[in-house]
């Protein structure tokens, strides 16, 4: 082992305490962030406690990765260096919980999922459904403003975040915002933090506000036939007096894919779009009278589901990213951010461009929000492939959007960018960075513009 | 009197009637809707981004402080020229560049009035959801600058969850195009970093704003109460049921009393208080959640519980709410509305501590609040005239912001820190918390030339600001 490994060691030991320094290879080869592996995870237990170990890395020139449960580490350009994971996987306290104000803070390492459970208990949730479940961490949640298909209805993690406090390079723990659901005191400096993926500072602390847990809630479902009946569908559900929770369009593919092993398993032969609604029975009685209707007038027939089954579905399709590549070794998995209603033009071309690259598409797009997953899946990396991503980021920004690639194997993004051209304002974004993290401590190299 | 070289160049840019420089006519524009004022040098109308670039880049060459306007309806000082220099009004950029009914955005001017948005897309069904009081003559430019709230924000947010993307002109006349017209656009969002920066960061030139589509059906309830701290239990049972109205609004009895004198709105004029509450949606659920507020409303010792029968009925109530401020004005010489911020389960608390605060120092004090957020506007009555009552109003409201930040609460909700609240901040906010704040400030004004002393706390001495208190040191 290297002196200067040595050092380091001896550093976060004297702030967190031997047991939270590890430096085990399979743990840390479990953090890897395109193929890079740190020499050591550092584990605090407090804010102080991050900060200092944060300061320290700066001060003897390591790169630290913020994580918890890492299931965001493949997102992004591959790291410049990488020395130190940093975990808040002990950062579990809630400070503040009054059900009755609808806020809470926490310490963001705490799981998603007993978050839920925790809040549930009042009839609470955190109306989101990221990539990453159960399994992510309320910190990357809110570092990397992971929504999915909820955010129809409820907004992302920049629409609940209350306030924040955060650890920098310069060993202080700084706070942002408050506790209470209205506040414009100073600057919103979480709005800064909130999708940095962790290029600026640790979330710390969040303060979240809550939502009251919906009473009853019914799915839908609509095969469309085209994606022409599903473009009319959209537009007929979206502006009438419904308002889903969440909808979906998947490609057959798609579908096939997500249904596969849960109780609704059945072959798809065409694309179909899901949407979810909430209320009483009763208003569940006239959403379904309207979905039948507004199918009817697209021609195409519909089904209705138990929330149960479709509670399964819905999951897998915000969480698509944990269980596809259990199907296809060498998936490639796009993000398209645009406006909605370019969506099915973009599944379209996207349809086009791979036939003639025999790639396999399956394309999961989230209506009214403008998001659209494109997966091609392969089961080893080709060449190819980068010739193709960069004819679908060029479709993707002709329709008015951008092209991200969120996943795929790290040998391409020596080729590619993972977040595309940068804009007039990155100037900004890198005077930003330079004034949080001068010596590019956090996460270097990973985020637009290789920062 | 002849015009100054500065006045010459900025006629050049922009023409002779863009340029108000004349003692009679910058006074106009030397207050905003805080009691304070301080003159600008000179007021220039741009009507392009390209003359905001020219303004802004003469104002750098002849280190000139900078301040954008819209329609001088903020409460904390924000549009005011605190050391003169040059303010931008925003008159003649109000123009609706798109309107995108699919996507349900809209791109604007930062000029046009809050309400012309909503009223251009209504016919097809949507409107622009932030709604302060004075949405009939704001502008959206300074919705953007202060991130404005108003009732509906319970159920909606405020301004910064409607927009997406922003032009922006910096100070040394660089222009930039922050979000897009899409959530999420890879890299630091500047867009939400900028919204509420209260013109100190950048002058907004264009605003990329979010539609929403109007619901099938709308109740307004209005809950009358004869003991007050009903009114907050009743606000406190609603939430705890789980329900979220549209707007939950309450009133106090002398509020009310002012109000219907002005109005006629149909309040009662012998109530201890009042909540106005809306709940919008699919029909089924709006009679549901109605008749759900109701039971709770009457479980809470509500003496009636009206609801609006017609459109009309509904409007005037509204009218009599967003009008408060003006009603009470009718009936003081002066007034000093706050804008703080509690958890809402300690309403009950804080109208009782606000009940002493106003008996200790013999002030009147009304109290609207936007109950179900927490969000306080007592209104502290006075006659500047009177200088022991001013320095009494000042004392009064120092203590209920003070008693907001230990109940964990905020400055401001709404309002924006401003001048008026500058120095109070290192009560939520420690030096190094102000010093991340002063460190981003510098990435985009970094001379501070743009809209100089607001929302961070003083560094100069008095001397070098102009800001008068008008109406008799109220600060």
């Amino acid at each position: 082992m290297s002196t200067a490994v040595e050092t380091m060691q001896r550093e976060f030991l004297a702030i967190v305490g031997p047991s939270n320094v590890v430096s085990d290879p399979a743990a840390c080869a479990a953090l890897n962030a395109d193929g890079k592996v740190p020499q050591c995870i550092v584990y605090p237990t407090s804010a102080e406690e991050a900060a200092a170990a944060l300061r320290c890395a700066a001060e003897l020139g390591l790169a630290v990765i913020p994580c918890r449960n890492g299931t965001k580490l493949g997102v992004g350009n591959p790291p410049r260096r990488y020395d130190v994971a940093l975990s808040l996987k002990d950062m579990n306290h809630v400070w503040h919980y009054e059900p009755d104000d609808l806020t809470v803070t926490v310490e963001p390492g705490m799981k998603f999922g007993d978050f839920q459970h925790f809040v549930g208990r009042q009839g609470l949730w955190l109306p989101l459904d990221p990539p990453g479940g159960a399994r992510a961490s309320l910190s990357g949640i809110v570092a990397t403003n992971a929504a999915g298909p909820l955010r129809l209805f409820y907004g992302a993690p920049r629409d609940m975040v209350l306030g924040m406090k955060i650890a920098t390079v310069e060993g202080k723990v700084v706070k942002t915002g408050g506790r209470v659901v209205k506040n414009v005191a100073g600057y919103d400096i979480a709005k800064l933090l909130i999708g940095s993926y962790g290029t600026l500072g640790v979330i710390v602390e969040t303060s979240f506000k809550l939502f009251p847990l919906p009473a009853e809630r019914k799915t839908f479902v609509i095969p469309a036939g085209t994606l022409g009946i599903a473009r009319d569908l959209r537009r007929r559900v979206l502006h009438s007096a419904l308002t889903p929770l969440r909808m979906v369009l998947l490609d057959a593919r798609a579908a096939e894919l997500t249904l596969a092993g849960t109780p609704l398993e059945r072959s798809v032969k065409e694309p179909e779009i899901w949407l979810e609604m909430a209320g009483s029975a009763r208003v569940m009685e006239r959403c379904h009278r309207e979905v039948e209707g507004l199918a009817k007038a697209a021609g195409a027939p519909f089904q209705r589901l138990t929330s149960d089954d479709a509670e399964t579905v819905w999951t897998r399709i915000a969480d698509l990213q944990s269980w596809l590549p259990a199907r296809s070794a060498g998936v490639v998995i796009l993000k398209a951010l645009l406006p909605d209603s370019a969506s099915e033009e973009l599944l379209s071309r996207a349809e086009q461009e791979t036939e003639n690259d025999k790639a396999r598409l399956a394309g999961f797009v989230q209506l009214g929000v403008g998001v659209l997953h494109l997966c091609l899946l392969y089961e080893a990396t080709t060449p190819a492939v980068s010739g193709l991503i960069l004819r679908l980021r060029a479709a993707a920004e002709s329709l008015g959007g951008v092209l991200i690639i969120e996943r795929c194997h790290w040998d391409l993004k020596e080729r590619l960018d993972a977040w595309g051209t940068a804009g007039d304002d990155f100037a900004v974004m890198k005077k930003i960075k330079e004034v949080w993290d001068p010596k590019g401590t956090l996460s270097p190299g990973r985020f637009l513009g290789r920062l | 009197m002849k015009p100054r070289p500065l006045v010459r160049e900025l006629t050049r840019l922009v023409g002779p009637d863009a340029v108000l420089w004349r003692p009679e006519d910058v006074m106009l524009y030397e207050y905003d809707g805080l009691s304070v004022t301080a003159p600008p040098d000179v007021v220039v109308f741009p009507s392009a981004t390209e003359h905001v670039v020219e303004i802004v880049k003469l104002a750098a060459r002849e280190g000139v402080p900078i301040v954008a306007r819209g329609a001088g309806t903020g409460l904390s000082g924000g549009s005011v020229a605190a050391e003169g220099g040059i303010v931008v009004g925003f008159a003649r950029m109000k123009k609706i560049i798109e309107i995108d009914i699919e996507n349900l955005r809209a791109r604007v001017q930062p000029g046009v009035v809050n309400m012309d948005l909503t009223l251009a897309v209504s016919d097809q069904g949507c409107y622009f959801a932030p709604d302060p009081s004075s949405q009939k003559a704001c502008t959206i430019g300074g919705n953007v600058s202060e991130n404005a709230g108003g009732p509906h924000t319970l159920a909606y947010g405020v301004t910064t969850n409607h927009i997406l993307g922003l032009e922006v002109v910096l100070p040394d006349g660089e222009v930039i195009h922050a979000g897009a017209r899409f959530w999420d656009r890879p890299g630091y969002d500047l867009t939400g970093f900028i919204v509420g920066s209260e013109g100190t960061l950048g002058i907004v030139t264009e605003i990329t704003a979010r539609l929403s589509r109007k619901p099938e059906a709308v109740k307004t309830l209005l809950a009358i109460y004869d003991d007050i701290l009903d009114a907050p239990g009743t606000v406190a049972a609603i939430t705890a049921r789980r329900i979220t109205p549209a707007a939950l609004e309450m009133m106090d009895g002398f509020t009310l009393r002012a109000v219907e004198e002005a109005f006629h709105a149909g309040f009662p004029m012998d109530s201890a208080a009042v909540l106005l509450i809306e709940v919008e949606g699919l029909r089924e659920a709006v009679e549901d959640n109605a008749d759900q507020i109701e039971a709770i409303c009457r479980e809470n010792h509500a003496r009636d519980v009206r609801r609006a029968k017609t459109v009309e009925e509904r409007d005037l109530l509204w009218r009599g709410r967003k009008n408060a401020f003006g009603a009470l004005g009718r009936i003081s010489p002066n007034y000093y509305v706050q804008d703080g911020v509690i958890p809402r389960t300690r309403l009950p608390e804080m109208l009782q501590f606000i009940a002493q605060v106003s008996e200790r120092h013999q002030l009147r004090i009304g109290n609207i609040f936007h109950a179900g957020d927490g969000n306080l506007h007592p209104l502290l009555m006075f006659d500047a005239r009177d200088k022991g009552q001013a320095v009494r109003v000042t004392k009064a409201a120092q203590e209920i912001m003070a008693k907001c930040v230990e109940m964990g609460g905020s400055l401001t909700g709404e309002h924006g820190i401003g001048i008026e609240k500058r120095d109070l901040m290192p009560l939520i906010f420690s030096p190094d918390d102000l010093e991340a704040m002063r460190n981003l400030k510098a990435v985009f004004n970094p001379t501070g030339s743009l809209n100089p002393a607001k929302l961070l706390p003083s560094t100069k001495m008095c001397g070098e600001t102009r800001v008068q208190a008008s109406t008799g040191g109220v600060l």
